[in-house]
């Protein structure tokens, strides 16, 4: 049918527009996703050993975790986000990607920038702050990168015909605005050489860490999945009010949680998060029922594929937002809090929910951007096991350990036992992330040696000029 | 691709239904942010910057004040005062005819200033006061001068607080300024010429 | 939604919200926080530190010490305790003997005015003290909550989220010695013995033994101690990190954390 070809070449051509800048974003989130599950795996393997590393100072366990949790979240996770954002705001415009090369140069950047930030941490000069370690270099760096690919895709977007926005949209764009709004707030009070006074510091510090790994990675993680769940399963999301309502009570209370209960600060603020904590519940009956209702009876083998994964990472979120909120409830904070049961939380919205989906996306976007299919489609399932086991083993044993710790009041053993758990955890979670790294690498190398073999047939082939002398 | 729902390569972008609002959610919303409310009030503290929990709030943090700076100030006060102007005055504060006057409602004792009342005992009193519509024609030596500006300070708070008087305490700057106001060698006075005097 | 810049004004709103709140507020609340005084005295707190704990403060933050460590005491609630300060000359034995049966310890605000009420009446003097209660106080972690005015001079404040390790809040009146703060660092298992804490062993130098030992050489236990004619000497950065341990203190009575400080007897 002749609109049916002219649609696929519209999108094809669509899909052919984001391939080097999705390269770009998706081949150095691959290598800082190695790489960080694998400081992360050292770090723990300290618990075992503490003698393992103790002559380096760059491997010292307060360094290497830090460096770990910076490069999983900013090495890999935003730029993930950003280039699934790119490849959905040009498909739903309708339109192709506005200013390619813009997110190519600043996806070298962004890495440049991360690979900044990681050397100075290992090297001791981390800021001091959790999830904002890197120094003011790095941050201007990144953050003039993130405003670059920002532009790119709100240009996309301005792009469509369709007026009339889809949910994914709300999500992904408030997520835009987010992350520049936080990131530079938290850089200019925080890493400089006078930040604001006092233990003003902490309550910024928790502000960002929350918005960034829970409302942050929530917006474009929801967002994604509420595009790909219903495109794979060829359904309609259930329902539009459910998915605004989600939206809206997620970023209205939200970002009002994070401040821990018997915080050093005056009542008013762990208050103020407590409070927004309980709301929050709101929020996640609505994702869940959205994520049901679209779901449920879905006609999708899906084998350990990118449904798989979507549906996976969309229970661990709610997961991870009831441990949210049972943190901040004062009658379990005696128990819960200042244990590995907020860490456990952490790591299970980073990866048991957020870094499932995004790899769920990009196997839905990548054979559709490069043109010809996966290399190692077995490794899809492969990576959805391991990452699977990882979440269970990682976020359950610390989980575990954190409600030991509390009920014991954090006497030095309680914990050890289930701490050997979570390197096992990390293990999985490093074996996946070596098979998604396999197939985004060799995706990239066939497609380098696709153009390098275009550009000898070229040069090899007779050109036309109009006076040849036989 | 294990993605096993053959659409055409032309699907179109997924789309989202539109549907009757649930109310029931709006609903629940609505009760959780009362008893948001409700816990807020209860433990915020109102945004006051030095109530921490388990402070609930300003009143109560106040009133959890340990008052052993007072309480340790008015033992001492008792103390220097049964040791020193007891003798006279009576333990009670109700003086000695012939020794004495009365503490106890006198009106110099709850005068709203300190001043006059503290140059009693650090310069002395001779010849003819009127306390509580009595005339007292006495001698009484600088018994406060020797004494250290805090315990003169705490004997004076100590009578302006005790056996029915309800007049403020006295600090140890006020008696410091009073002393220094009166030069080397201050005379003892008598009624009139103490009226003269600022409170 | 079809209005975009409705729609976007309403979402500047809605995230605005928490930056105001959580951002705003407490720069203008706690941000311009002034040195306070310690409950019912004259002395100021917190004292600036000085000298090698400044740099110490950089080595604990270089080396992400807060990865492990908080540096926050937390507290549940408070108790009274009401104490007699003399039998009072009216009926002595009778105060004594109301004294006797009494419950005059881990009471309530309410229970303590009570008690203080029934003594006084029959001429007890008294004395109501009051103490910090929780789970990290009972823990001996500090005698009070951890408060605002205690990191007034911090940059950064280290705070840490995971007590992987102890809380550090008050390592100073714990441990006031510098040579165990250095050995521990050097060698935890030596003080604690199934201790998870990296040795750290990059901030010290093992070297031979000169004409005579070094007065900063480190204590160890024999285990732990380096070859014969060898001794362990703390680099500068190590004895910052010390210095910068006991400075650690949180044990004054504050307006917003207030106890009784239990005083020697004169």
């Amino acid at each position: 049918m002749n609109s049916a070809e002219n649609n696929f070449d519209c999108t094809a051509k669509i899909d052919a527009s984001c391939r080097v800048p999705l390269l770009a974003l998706f081949g150095g989130a691959a290598l800082w996703l190695v790489l960080g599950l694998a400081l992360a795996l050292v770090a723990s393997l300290t618990f075992h050993a503490p003698e393992m590393f103790a002559g380096h100072s760059f491997l010292t366990y307060g360094r290497v975790s830090a460096a770990a949790n910076d490069l999983l979240v900013y090495g890999f996770a935003i730029p993930a986000a950003l280039g699934v954002i790119l490849w959905i705001f040009a498909r739903l415009s309708q339109a192709e990607l506005v200013l390619p090369l813009v997110p190519v140069a600043a996806a070298n950047l962004w890495h440049l920038g991360v690979f900044v930030g990681l050397a100075t941490v290992l090297g001791g000069g981390s800021s001091g702050f959790a999830w904002l370690e890197f120094p003011r270099a790095s941050a201007m760096l990144l953050g003039v990168a993130f405003v670059l690919i920002a532009i790119s895709a709100v240009a996309t977007f301005g792009q469509r015909r369709e007026r009339e926005l889809y949910p994914s949209h709300w999500f992904l764009l408030a997520a835009l605005l987010w992350f520049p709004w936080i990131y530079s707030t938290a850089n200019l009070l925080l890493v400089t050489a006078h930040p604001v006074r006092g233990v003003a510091q902490a309550v910024i510090n928790w502000w960002f860490a929350n918005n960034l790994i829970f409302v942050w990675l929530a917006l474009v993680g929801v967002g994604v999945a509420f595009y790909f769940l219903p495109k794979i399963s060829g359904r309609p999301l259930k329902s539009r009010f459910y998915a605004l309502f989600a939206f809206w009570t997620l970023i209205l209370f939200g970002t009002w949680a994070g401040i821990p209960q018997g915080a050093p600060v005056p009542a008013w603020l762990p208050a103020l998060s407590s409070v927004a904590s309980l709301l929050l519940i709101v929020s996640l009956i609505a994702v869940a029922v959205t994520t049901v209702k679209t779901v449920r009876g879905a006609d999708v083998v899906c084998r350990g594929g990118p449904f798989c994964h979507i549906r996976f990472g969309m229970a661990a979120f709610i997961l991870s937002g009831l441990m949210l909120v049972a943190g901040a409830c004062p009658q379990y904070t005696r128990v819960l809090e200042l244990t590995w049961f907020g860490q456990a939380q952490a790591q299970l919205q980073i990866l048991g929910f957020f870094a499932i989906v995004i790899c769920g996306a990009i196997y839905e976007i990548l054979p559709r951007v490069m043109g010809f299919e996966l290399p190692f489609k077995k490794f899809v399932r492969g990576q959805h096991w391991c990452f699977m086991a990882g979440t269970v083993l990682l976020a359950g044993s610390l989980g575990v350990g954190g409600v030991l710790q509390g009920l014991k009041h954090f006497s030095p053993d309680a914990a050890l036992p289930v701490l050997r758990i979570s390197t096992l955890g990390w293990m999985f979670f490093l074996l996946g992330s070596l098979l998604f790294a396999a197939n985004i690498f060799v995706m990239t190398i066939k497609w380098k040696l696709a153009l390098v073999r275009l550009v000898i047939a070229y040069v090899k082939s007779p050109l036309e000029i109009s006076e040849v002398k036989p | 691709m294990s993605e096993e729902n053959k659409s055409s390569p032309a699907s179109t972008e997924p789309t989202a239904t539109r549907s009757t609002v649930p109310m029931w959610i709006l609903v629940v919303t609505l009760v959780l942010l009362f008893l948001g409310f409700v816990f807020f009030d209860r433990h915020s503290g109102w945004f006051d910057a030095r109530v921490y929990s388990p402070y609930a709030s300003a009143e109560q943090l106040d009133a959890y004040q340990p008052k052993t700076g007072a309480a340790a100030a008015r033992a001492q006060g008792k103390k220097v005062y049964e040791s020193v102007c007891g003798i006279c005055h009576g333990v009670d504060g109700l003086g000695k005819p012939g020794q004495a006057p009365p503490l106890a409602g006198s009106e110099w004792v709850n005068a709203k200033g300190v001043s006059r009342l503290a140059h009693i005992p650090l310069a002395g009193a001779n010849g003819l006061i009127s306390v509580e519509g009595k005339d007292w024609n006495m001698n009484m030596a600088a018994m406060g001068a020797a004494l250290p500006d805090a315990d003169l300070a705490a004997v004076l708070t100590y009578i302006r607080s005790s056996w029915g008087n309800k007049a403020g305490e006295v600090t140890a700057d006020d008696v410091k300024s009073v002393r220094a106001s009166m030069g080397g060698h201050p005379q003892p006075m008598n009624g009139e010429q103490m009226m003269k005097m600022p409170e | 939604m079809k209005n975009g810049f409705a729609v976007f004004f309403a979402v500047c709103v809605a995230l605005g919200g928490s930056w105001t709140g959580f951002v705003l507020a407490p720069a203008l609340q706690l941000g311009t926080a002034k040195q306070t005084t310690i409950l019912n005295s004259s002395d100021n707190w917190p004292l600036q530190r000085t000298g090698e704990a400044t740099l110490g403060l950089q080595v604990y933050r270089a080396n992400g010490c807060a990865a492990c460590h908080t540096e926050q005491v937390r507290q549940d609630g408070v108790a009274f305790e009401v104490v007699l300060t003399g039998a009072g000359k009216i009926n002595p034995v009778a105060v004594s003997n109301l004294v006797s049966t009494l419950k005059l310890s881990g009471l309530t605000k309410d229970e303590a005015d009570a008690a203080t009420v029934k003594i006084t009446a029959i001429g007890g003097k008294v004395e109501t003290h009051l103490a910090a209660t929780g789970a990290d106080i009972a823990r001996g972690w500090g005698v009070r909550r951890s408060v605002a005015a205690d990191f007034l001079y911090d940059v950064p404040v280290q705070l840490g989220g995971v007590r992987v390790g102890p809380d550090l809040s008050n390592i100073g009146v714990r441990a006031p010695d510098a040579n165990w703060q250095l050995v521990h660092l050097y060698a935890p298992r030596a003080i604690a013995k199934n201790s998870a804490m990296p040795p750290f062993k990059f901030l010290f130098q093992v070297r031979k033994i000169g004409a005579s030992p070094s007065p900063d050489a480190l204590n160890l236990p024999q285990e732990f101690a380096p070859a014969d004619g060898y001794e362990v000497v703390p680099k500068p950065a190590a004895k910052e990190l010390a210095a910068y341990l006991l400075s650690l203190r949180a044990d004054a009575p504050l307006y917003e954390a207030p106890f009784t400080p239990i005083t020697a007897k004169p």
